[in-house]
């Protein structure tokens, strides 16, 4: 007689391969598996649906279940929380729709990750501009920034941040991809997502501060002259986006 | 903010294992104003691979986090050769089952500091090697273990029409003092016939009934109105909590 461990494995055979569905598993009715099989392919669908809304609305019901079905085959659930199957989506269209018209869906995936990251980030206590008076003035080009664990960075060739902001509805009509790269931030706000569109030197800037880098290194990257850099530091101050600073002479 | 009248609510374990977020923050405010039972659905207590020892961890926080009354799981696995499936997978009801769901509730017993109640699942299929009906094999499980039993009456009537087993049965069949908990739900029916635990209507008429024989037997218990498929109103699931109301208290004079 099989042990319990491979009838749960014939068991999980069956409900993977339909042209499988063995006696093996020793159940019966078999065709009643299909309804195993039904719940998994939902839960694991719904639960990317989720996660994946405007690529979901833009694609329609019909192509991504045939997309969650490639995308589950290949990179099954590996978690009994159902909320992290998506990690791997954008990576997946990214290969799937590479050199076809659609490959733009991979970057916009890459931005509903990022929104989807940023909601079950923690939020933590936002300091003031005030504090940058905490420190003498031949120290500010020394400063390093700790932002909220939300805060996340990216940047396209495609225009998916007005593909995302147009899609907020039914039906929109197509944005044209002439409209060029776009470079965005996603961060809660108000105890809401916000996805906010960055001009590259902003985005550049950001992402260098994110890296660790220092105040004078971020700004010399993002090639900001001194107004400029008030500005950036106006943003990012009046959003909460900034949890610490500290002064690290290297 | 209105509060709805109802004694308590019940929330699954794995929307809650993030760090922050707008569902972290509702069930915070709603832990703050209701006792609260946690729920899980992706321990898979009875895997024959092995405890999922990440995922208990992440339950460990959550119990540390919102301090809730009870805490439940279900008599089912879910994955296989590293890939999870999401769903209540059903057990064969034999010796090794047995032994190896109360071993692995017990270790879960232990790493969390407190009792679970462990639920039954609706079926769909039965094993052609089970040797126990299974209302023993949940009471030997019980018995093993030392947790308590959460009874899904929904459950019971679904798996009792899809495999032709008595429902009645199954409840006389449980053991008076280990049943905790009792859930009550909706269900849907296949094109095919089959009854499928969906969540997603109305508590029909024989699972009241049978939910009246289960309080005769077990006494007044805490009882959840599982909706949440097609989830209505707010007002109507609080209709559907207040009969659950009425029936306990007439017979035993207390709310739910």
């Amino acid at each position: 007689m099989a042990s319990l461990l491979d009838q749960q494995r014939a068991f999980a055979a069956a409900l993977r391969d339909r042209d499988g569905m063995s006696t093996a598993a020793g159940v019966a009715p078999v065709v009643n598996l299909d309804v195993y099989r039904h719940n998994s392919d939902w839960q694991f669908r719904n639960a990317l649906g989720l996660s994946f809304p405007v690529v979901r609305r833009r694609v329609g019901d019909d192509y991504f279940r045939e997309l969650a079905t490639e995308y589950r085959r290949r990179f099954p659930s590996r978690s009994g929380d159902l909320h992290w199957v998506g990690r791997d989506f954008a990576g997946f269209l990214a290969a799937h729709l590479e050199g076809s018209d659609y490959a733009w869906l991979a970057d916009l995936a890459t931005l509903e990750w990022a929104r989807e990251l940023a909601s079950v980030a923690e939020t933590r206590s936002a300091i003031g501009a005030e504090a940058l008076a905490g420190f003498a003035p031949e120290d500010l080009e020394q400063l390093v920034f700790t932002f909220q664990p939300s805060l996340q960075l990216g940047a396209s060739v495609f225009p998916v941040v007005s593909v995302w902001l147009a899609n907020q509805v039914e039906n929109a009509p197509p944005v044209s991809q002439s409209v060029g790269p776009e470079a965005y931030m996603v961060h809660v706000r108000h105890d809401s997502v916000e996805t906010t569109m960055l001009e590259p030197p902003l985005h550049a800037y950001l992402s260098a501060l994110k890296a660790g880098a220092r105040l004078a290194e971020a700004m010399s990257t993002a090639d900001l002259d001194e107004a400029a850099l008030l500005a950036a530091l106006q943003f990012m101050f009046s959003r909460g986006m900034v949890c610490a600073i500290y002064s690290e002479n290297r | 903010m209105q509060r709805p009248a109802v004694a308590w609510i019940e929330a699954h374990t794995e929307n809650y294992f993030h760090d922050g977020g707008a569902a972290v923050r509702a069930l915070e405010l709603a832990r703050a104003n209701y006792p609260l039972s946690l729920h899980g659905v992706g321990l898979g207590l009875g895997s024959a691979e092995g405890l999922d020892r990440d995922h208990l961890a992440r339950i460990k926080r959550a119990i540390d986090r919102f301090e809730p009354a009870l805490v439940s799981e279900h008599a089912c696995w879910g994955r296989a050769g590293g890939e999870f499936f999401n769903d209540l997978l059903p057990l064969p009801y034999t010796d090794e089952a047995v032994k190896l769901l109360a071993t692995q509730v017990s270790q879960a017993q232990d790493f969390l500091g407190r009792r679970l109640l462990i639920e039954n699942v609706s079926a769909y299929v039965a094993f052609a090697n089970s040797q126990l009906d299974e209302w023993d094999f949940l009471a030997a499980v019980a018995r093993e273990s030392g947790c308590g039993l959460l009874l899904d009456v929904n459950n019971v009537f679904v798996s009792s029409r899809n495999l032709g087993l008595d429902a009645r049965a199954f409840i006389a069949g449980l053991p008076r003092e280990s049943v905790g908990e009792i859930h009550l739900a909706g269900h849907a029916r296949s094109a095919s016939g089959v009854l499928i635990d969906d969540h997603g209507s109305a508590v029909c008429e024989e699972v009241w009934e049978l939910y009246r024989l289960a309080l005769a037997r077990f006494g007044a218990l805490p009882t959840l109105i599982e909706w949440d498929t097609a989830i209505p109103e707010l007002s109507r699931l609080v209709e559907e909590s207040h009969r659950a109301d009425a029936i306990l208290q007439e017979r035993h004079g207390i709310a739910a």
